[in-house]
C-alpha cells in the first residue's frame, strides 16, 4: 500500500515540477517578448520623431519656396482672385457673333486643302488644347470658334474629322446666374 | 604510502603479512536474496539515468545538428536597457507644425584603460573623423582616465561607422539633441537649449521647467507661414534701405496671441555660436538680441494714437477740437516743430493724419501730465512687459514728469517702450478698448482671458476711423492694401546719438491694423537707420519704408489668415468709417 501511495507522491511531485517548470519558462519567454516589443516600439518612436524631423525640415517655408518657383510659379493670391460670394462671379462673354464665324469658315475654305492624314493625327490634341490653336495648320486656326459653335461649319465637317471630338450641341448661353442655376436642374 | 599497499589497507597489520588467497563467499538464504535486490535497483537506477542522459545526448544532438543551432534559448538573455524617453517636449506652431524637437545622437567615448593599441586607434578614428586632431586623440587615449569623450553628437551614419571599427574600450554613450528643423525663421521666439538640454534663450529658457516635465508638445500661438512672409519682408526692407536692423510682430487684436514675431538680425538655433555666413563682422550678442520684447526705443510718432485716444477718451478734445500748429514750440531749450507742417490751426483727426508734433503736444497739455501717466500705465506701457520668452525689456521713462515730457512723449520721444508693449496697447485702443496681455502660446478658442477695459468702447471706435484716415489721406497711403481697408500710423523718430538726437539715423515704424471696421490682425514694423534709395524718393521716414512693407504683407497674410476682402468704397464701410467733424470738408492730401 505505501509502495502506491509513494508512487502517487512520486509521480505527482515530478508532474508539478515539470508544471513548474514550463510555466516558468514560457514566464521568461513572455517577458523577453514584451522587453522586445518595448524596444521596437521605442525604436519605432525614434524613428518616427527623425523622420518627423525631417519632413519639417523639407517643408519649410524656405524650401517650398524655392520648389514651388522650380516647378509650380504659383504665386501669392492677389485680392483681385478672391470672390467671397458667387454672385461676384461674372458671366462668360458672349459669342462672337454668326459674321465673324462665317468669315473664319470661309478663310479656312480658301487656304490650300491639308494633306489627309495630318488633321487626324492633329484632332486629338487640338480638341484637348481647343485655347491654344496650333501653328502649323492654318486651316486648324478656326478650331476654336469651331469648338463654341460646331453646327456652324457644315461643309467643314467634311473635310475634318475632328468634328466627331466636339460636343454635339452647345447649351443655351446662361443670361445670369439664376439662369444657369435654371439651366443645370433642367439639365439633370 | 597507502599506494603500495593496494591488497590490504589495514595500518594496524604487520608489513609483512600476506592474507592467505581464499574462495569467494557465496552467501546463502537472505543474504543472498538482499544481494540481489541491491543488484536490481542498481540496474533499475542505472537505466533510468541511462534514458535521461540520452534524452539529453539526442536533445543536443537535435539542437546542434538539425536546428543548425537555431533554436530559441532558454537562458534569461542579456538586457538591453530600453531606450529612454526625451526629456524635453517638442515645440510646435500653432497648426501644428514642428519648431523644435529632441533627437537621438549618441556621443563615441574612450576608456584608455581597455585600449589596447592607442596608436593604431588614433589612427583608425581619425580616418573616421577627418576633423580631429590625431595627436589630441593620441594623448587622450594615453591619458590613463577611464572616460574620455572621443565626439559628442554623431550622426547614425558616423556611429555606424564607429562601430564598424569595432575599436575594444571605444563605446557610445547615448544623448540627445535639441533639433530646430526651422532655422533662423524662428529663432528668437524658439531661442535655442544648450548642449546637455537646459534652455538658454526664447520659450526654450522662458519655459523651461514646463518643456522639461511634459510629453505632449507645447504648442505655440505662432503661425509658421505668416512668420515667414513676415520675415521674408523685413529682409526686404533691411536690403532696400540698407539698414542696420529691422524688427515686426503681427497680433490677433482680440485674444492678444502673437502670431508671428521676428527680429533682425538674426542666428541659426542649431548652431547658435557660429558666425553668419552674410555678415561675419556682426557680434552674437548682437543677432541673439530680440529687438521685439528686449529692446527698447522711442517710437516716435506712432505713439501719437495713445495721446489722441486719451485726449478723446478723457474728453478734453473731441474730434472737432482744433489746435494751433501755426508756429513750432519753444518750451526751455527745446524747439518742436512739425515735420511736414501745414502751418495752420488743425482739427484732431488731421493732427493724426498729418502727424503734427506741436498739435499732439499741445494736446497733451490740454490733458495734463496726471491724465497721460495714467493712461500709459494702464496701457501697460509704463512696466516690463510680461510673455513666455525669458528676454523682456523695462521701459525707459522720465522719473519727474515735467511739462516739456508731457510735449515730448505726446509724440512719442523721452519714453521707450519696447515693440511688443507697444502692440499690446495698440490692439486696446482697436478691439473696443480690452487690454490683453500678449502670448507666445495658442490660447484654446474658450481661454481668451476677460482682459481690462482701458479705454471706453466708443473711443475705440473714434480710433478706429481716425487710423483708418491716416492710410487713406494721411501720412500713411502706401500702407493700403486694397480690400483689407488697412488703418494705422506711422512713425519716424530720430535716433539719440549721444545727449542729442541724431537727425540722420531714424527709426521709422508702422503700425497697421486691418480690417479696419472690424479689427483682426495688427501689423507692427520697425526698422531702425534705413537709408534713402532711389525708389523712396530720398525718404528713409516710415511711410517710404515699413508703410509699402505692411502693405506687402497684409496683402500676402490676409489670406493665409482667412480675411475676406471687402469692397473698401461700399457704403456700408464708408457709413462705419466715417469721420463726422471732416464730413464735407475737403481733405487736404498729406
Amino acid at each position: 500500500m505505501i509502495r502506491v501511495g509513494a508512487l502517487f507522491w512520486l509521480v505527482l511531485v515530478s508532474g508539478t515540477a515539470f508544471a513548474m517548470f514550463g510555466v516558468k519558462y514560457q514566464v521568461q519567454a513572455l517577458e523577453d517578448e514584451l522587453a522586445r516589443a518595448k524596444r521596437a516600439t521605442a525604436a519605432e518612436e525614434h524613428e518616427i520623431r527623425v523622420l518627423d524631423a525631417e519632413w519639417a525640415y523639407l517643408t519649410r517655408p524656405e524650401m517650398l519656396e524655392a520648389m514651388n518657383r522650380r516647378f509650380l510659379s504659383l504665386s501669392p493670391i492677389s485680392t483681385k482672385q478672391l470672390r467671397t460670394s458667387v454672385n461676384d462671379i461674372p458671366m462668360r462673354p458672349p459669342p462672337p457673333p454668326e459674321d465673324a464665324v462665317a468669315v473664319a469658315v470661309a478663310e479656312a475654305g480658301a487656304s490650300p486643302p491639308a494633306p489627309e492624314g495630318v488633321p487626324t493625327n492633329a484632332a486629338a490634341p487640338v480638341a484637348t488644347a481647343a485655347a491654344e490653336p496650333p501653328r502649323t495648320q492654318s486651316a486648324l486656326r478656326v478650331m476654336p470658334a469651331l469648338l463654341e459653335k460646331p453646327s456652324a461649319a457644315p461643309q467643314l465637317a467634311a473635310t475634318m474629322p475632328v468634328k466627331a471630338a466636339v460636343k454635339a450641341a452647345a447649351p443655351r448661353r446662361a443670361k445670369s446666374l439664376g439662369d444657369l442655376i435654371a439651366q443645370i436642374t433642367a439639365s439633370r | 604510502m597507502l599506494a603500495t599497499q593496494p591488497f590490504d589497507d589495514n595500518p594496524c597489520r604487520p608489513r609483512h603479512f600476506k592474507p592467505p588467497p581464499c574462495a569467494p563467499v557465496v552467501p546463502d538464504g537472505p543474504a543472498r536474496r538482499a544481494l540481489e535486490g541491491c543488484r536490481a535497483r542498481l540496474f533499475f537506477t542505472s537505466i533510468v539515468f541511462a534514458c535521461v542522459f540520452a534524452a539529453v545526448g539526442l536533445r543536443i544532438v537535435e539542437i546542434v545538428v538539425f536546428e543548425g543551432g537555431s533554436a530559441q534559448s532558454h537562458m534569461p538573455r542579456f538586457r538591453l536597457p530600453a531606450l529612454p524617453v526625451p526629456s524635453r517636449a517638442d515645440i510646435v506652431d500653432r497648426n501644428g507644425k514642428l519648431l523644435a524637437t529632441t533627437l537621438d545622437s549618441p556621443s563615441v567615448y574612450a576608456n584608455p584603460k581597455q585600449i589596447l593599441d592607442p596608436a593604431d586607434a588614433t589612427r583608425k578614428l581619425v580616418k573616421t573623423f577627418p576633423g580631429l586632431q590625431s595627436e589630441e586623440i593620441y594623448a587622450k587615449l594615453t591619458s590613463g582616465k577611464s572616460f574620455v569623450y572621443i565626439k559628442r553628437h554623431l550622426t547614425p551614419r558616423e556611429q555606424y561607422e564607429v562601430n564598424q571599427l569595432g575599436i575594444p574600450g571605444v563605446q557610445f554613450q547615448h544623448e540627445e539633441r535639441r533639433v530646430y528643423p526651422d532655422g533662423r525663421l524662428t529663432a528668437h521666439v524658439v531661442g535655442y537649449a544648450g548642449i546637455d538640454n537646459s534652455g538658454f534663450a526664447g520659450i526654450e529658457r522662458g519655459l523651461d521647467e514646463t518643456l522639461k516635465d511634459r510629453r505632449d508638445p507645447v504648442q505655440l500661438s505662432l503661425d509658421l507661414r505668416i512668420q515667414y512672409v513676415l520675415h521674408e519682408e523685413l529682409q526686404r526692407v533691411i536690403d532696400d534701405f540698407t539698414a542696420k536692423a529691422a524688427a515686426g510682430l503681427i497680433m490677433d487684436v482680440n485674444t492678444g496671441e502673437v502670431l508671428a514675431m521676428v527680429s533682425l538680425p538674426d542666428f541659426d538655433p542649431n548652431h547658435p555660436g557660429a558666425p553668419d555666413p552674410d555678415q561675419p563682422g556682426l557680434s552674437f550678442a548682437d543677432r541673439m538680441f530680440n529687438r521685439d520684447t528686449l529692446g527698447v526705443y522711442e517710437l516716435g510718432s506712432i505713439f501719437k494714437i495713445f495721446t489722441v485716444a486719451m485726449a478723446l477718451d478723457c474728453g478734453t478734445s473731441t474730434l472737432a477740437s482744433t489746435y494751433d500748429a501755426t508756429h513750432p514750440i519753444h518750451i526751455g531749450r527745446f524747439s518742436i516743430g512739425d515735420y511736414h507742417g501745414k502751418h495752420r490751426v488743425l482739427s484732431v483727426p488731421e493732427i493724426l493724419m498729418y502727424s503734427s508734433n506741436i498739435g499732439a503736444a499741445k494736446m497733451a497739455m490740454a490733458a495734463g501730465s496726471q491724465r497721460q501717466r495714467e493712461y500709459l500705465t494702464r496701457l501697460g506701457l509704463l512696466k516690463t512687459p510680461k510673455i513666455e520668452v525669458s528676454e523682456v525689456g523695462a521701459p525707459h521713462f522720465p522719473g519727474k514728469w515735467r511739462d516739456v515730457n508731457v510735449m515730448t512723449i505726446a509724440f512719442g520721444h523721452g519714453i521707450s517702450v519696447t515693440p511688443l508693449s507697444f502692440a499690446s496697447a495698440a490692439a486696446a485702443l482697436v478691439n473696443g478698448g480690452v487690454l490683453r496681455p500678449a502670448t507666445l502660446v495658442k490660447r484654446p478658442p474658450g481661454a481668451v482671458p476677460q482682459g481690462q477695459q482701458v479705454i471706453s468702447a466708443r473711443t475705440s471706435e473714434q480710433m478706429r476711423k481716425l487710423m483708418r484716415l491716416v492710410v487713406e489721406h494721411g501720412t500713411g497711403t502706401q500702407a493700403a492694401a486694397p480690400g483689407y481697408v488697412v488703418g494705422g500710423k506711422t512713425g519716424t523718430a530720430d535716433k539719440v546719438s549721444g545727449r542729442h538726437y541724431a537727425e540722420t539715423k531714424l527709426l521709422s515704424s508702422f503700425v497697421g491694423i486691418f480690417p479696419m471696421n472690424d479689427p483682426k490682425y495688427l501689423v507692427l514694423t520697425m526698422i531702425d537707420e534705413p537709408h534713402p534709395n532711389k525708389e523712396s524718393h530720398g525718404y528713409a521716414t516710415a511711410g517710404w519704408t515699413v508703410a509699402p512693407a505692411t502693405s506687402r504683407i497684409i496683402q500676402r497674410i490676409a489670406p493665409l489668415l482667412g480675411v475676406e476682402p471687402v469692397d473698401e468704397a461700399s457704403p456700408e464701410i464708408q457709413r462705419a468709417l466715417m469721420v463726422e467733424s471732416l464730413q464735407g470738408k475737403k481733405i487736404e492730401a498729406y
